[in-house]
């Protein structure tokens, strides 16, 4: 059967949305649709969604958690400075994913995820991730959160 | 970001009526002012230049000479953010590729019309000395100097802007010398968008379409063509062909008789071959009805649109297999993707090569066909009954038109597109794939397929879903989705 949300992660309420002009929907709404069975709560905010659009719902939702999609290779463009949003809207704890294929072709994985951490990511998931893995290092992450740490090792 | 729409001053009622001339003019005024290089755009310079190409740098003349020749051509996919990048690739997809087309793909910041993002990207991209786009800005760099990109190739070559908003990137790439277009008023506004409303992408294309046959009215034939692909995301073909007579129809509408229609493969050789010739034939059943007899409306088949595999060996046998569908199936020409499609863009080299693979199976195809096959008839049959009530009641919806039919259609979920990004869609319909490998309709939503129709996709489906041991249901979609990119240990396990 699918994973579940388990301890600290149970009930928490996380932001999905497809970032920049990228139209790739599909991605993005099979994850809402296995966090949501997972025990999560979800706000979709959908494909085409400007950096900005996670910081409002975020904010209105009062969100414990964000779920950035990008398929399109502009992905590198569109998260430049989206850590800073946050920062400047209080929220600089904010918990942040990012997955998908994020920049322009194949390029070492490694060196993508470096990339996106240093942008301020919490984690960044390579193509072809399924929900399952995504659900597990949600429930390690607000495990070791409620402990006051970041993210779990 | 500049406005979706046309200015009040030049809104007809929406209808899928042909905007009058005068109307027209002033609607091209208001669009080519929206960017400076609109200003470059110059209709009798344009018609000049293109009345001085080959034929066999006009898609239109290649198109109607692959359809009467039986040929099956190949085209690929290609952008990259800076002329002298988009130039280079150009030449490796002709030269290294031997495409029959030669394509320029948008990146995403001008399909959306946000052309002062897209001129700070080509800025990032000369700074990191890779693409940082995802495709040419067209726009940005005007229909000048675009030109060069014709100019650097002895084919045809198609603009291919994944988007709703085409009236500047269409009037701009007609004028550099590009002779076809893809893309469609319901099919990409229903798979592209997520607040444009239908009526509002549709009159997006009613402008390209009627550009179009301003240049027809020319002298100049351009070819437009429908992105029948969709969301990409398992289309079983009868949604596609629903959404390709509906644009054709609106397409005619406006003057355009040269009008390709694209199909996404499903992958299954028999149910694909059905779905092309059933397409063709379809919509020119649906054309001769309106008033249309005389457009010419050729079947590109599409490498699959889906999630790819991740490993090389095994995408390079979806490439190989797509050039033998659509060879088989007797499309017009084949659009390619390559092994780097799970991590998303090619290299120019990884992209030549896929061409070279498809044309070597489009050369193994011969003239092999499959229609007498009983699975070929009972297919193309099928399709046939899953079109048919669904045309006809967008049709009676629109009470003889056929733009407000599509609007009514798409509210009321008659007319219905899988996981549609578009708000305005209820994309309730769900496809999955059955035990055999055909798509088929899991859940129908709203849309009115007969009974006994429904009936058989189910009874197919739970075959699937017994053998996998998998939930009837949203699971059996899922699992659908990621199938073509699953690793060949758990496609086919060890005996």
């Amino acid at each position: 059967m699918s994973a579940q949300a388990t301890g600290p992660a149970r009930g928490r309420k996380l932001i999905t949305g497809v970032i920049g002009a990228d139209t790739h929907i599909v991605g993005s709404r099979i994850l809402s649709m296995a966090l949501e069975e997972a025990g999560f709560e979800i706000v979709a905010l959908g494909a085409i969604t400007p950096a900005e659009d996670f910081v409002k719902a975020a904010i209105e939702t009062a969100a414990d958690g964000i779920m950035v999609s990008s398929l399109y290779g502009q992905g590198e463009l569109d998260c430049r400075g989206f850590r800073d949003l946050f920062i400047e809207a209080g929220l600089e704890d904010m918990l942040i994913y990012v997955g998908g294929n994020l920049v322009v072709g194949k390029q070492d994985w490694t060196d993508v995820e470096r990339r996106f951490l240093e942008m301020g990511f919490d984690r960044a998931f390579p193509p072809n991730t399924r929900a399952d893995q995504v659900i597990e290092v949600l429930n390690a992450d607000f495990a070791v959160r409620s402990a006051g740490r970041r993210i779990a090792e | 970001m500049s406005d979706a729409a046309p200015a009040e001053t030049t809104r007809l009622p929406f209808s899928a009526a042909r905007i009058p001339d005068d109307v027209f003019a002033a609607m091209r005024r208001e669009n080519l002012a929206r960017w400076p290089t609109g200003a470059e755009v110059d209709l009798d310079e344009a018609v000049d230049f293109h009345k001085s190409l080959p034929a066999h740098k006009n898609l239109s003349a290649v198109m109607r000479k692959a359809d009467a020749e039986g040929r099956c051509l190949t085209q690929p996919r290609g952008g990259f953010g800076t002329l002298e990048l988009q130039l280079e690739l150009m030449r490796a997809l002709d030269r290294d590729g031997l495409a029959d087309i030669v394509p320029t793909t948008t990146d995403s910041y001008t399909r959306n019309e946000q052309w002062e993002r897209a001129e700070a990207g080509i800025a990032e991209s000369e700074k990191a000395g890779r693409s940082m786009l995802n495709g040419f800005p067209l726009v940005f760099y005007g229909p000048r100097t675009a030109r060069r990109l014709i100019e650097a190739v002895d084919k045809p070559a198609i603009v291919l802007s994944g988007t709703s908003m085409p009236r500047l990137t269409g009037e701009v790439g007609f004028a550099a010398g590009f002779s076809g277009y893809l893309g469609s008023g319901l099919a990409y506004t229903t798979s592209y968008t997520k607040t444009l409303s239908i009526e509002d992408g549709i009159r997006n294309y009613q402008y390209l379409d009627r550009l179009t046959a301003l240049y027809r009215e020319r002298g100049v034939e351009l070819h437009r063509r429908q992105p029948g692909f969709l969301t990409g995301t398992n289309i079983p073909p009868c949604i596609a062909i629903v959404t390709a007579i509906v644009d054709a129809l609106l397409a005619a509408g406006q003057g355009v008789r040269n009008y390709g229609l694209e199909l996404a493969q499903t992958l299954h050789l028999v149910q694909d071959a059905a779905a092309i010739r059933a397409c063709r034939e379809l919509v020119q059943e649906y054309l001769t009805k309106a008033g249309y007899a005389d457009a010419f409306t050729p079947v590109t088949s599409l490498h699959w649109m889906g999630a790819w595999p991740y490993d090389d060996a095994q995408a390079a046998a979806l490439v190989a297999y797509g050039g033998t569908l659509a060879a088989v199936g007797g499309a017009i020409s084949v659009t390619t993707k390559s092994t780097h499609e799970a991590y998303g863009i090619p290299t120019p080299e990884a992209n030549a090569e896929a061409l070279r693979t498809t044309r070597m199976a489009i050369y193994l195809a011969r003239r092999i066909r499959i229609d007498d096959m009983p699975e070929f008839r009972r297919e193309k049959e099928l399709i046939g009954r899953e079109v048919r009530p669904i045309v006809d009641r967008v049709l009676e919806m629109g009470d003889g038109d056929v733009a407000v039919g599509t609007i009514r259609a798409c509210e009321a979920g008659v007319l219905d597109i899988p996981w549609s990004p578009n708000r305005q869609m209820k994309s309730r319909v769900l496809p999955a794939r059955d035990a055999d490998g055909y798509l088929r309709i899991l859940q129908p939503g709203d849309m009115p397929f007969p009974k006994d129709v429904l009936e058989y996709h189910e009874e197919r489906l739970r075959e699937r879903a017994a053998r996998d041991g998998v939930a009837f249901g949203r699971e059996l979609a899922v699992s659908s989705v990621y199938e073509m990119s699953e690793t060949l240990e758990k496609l086919i396990p060890a005996g």
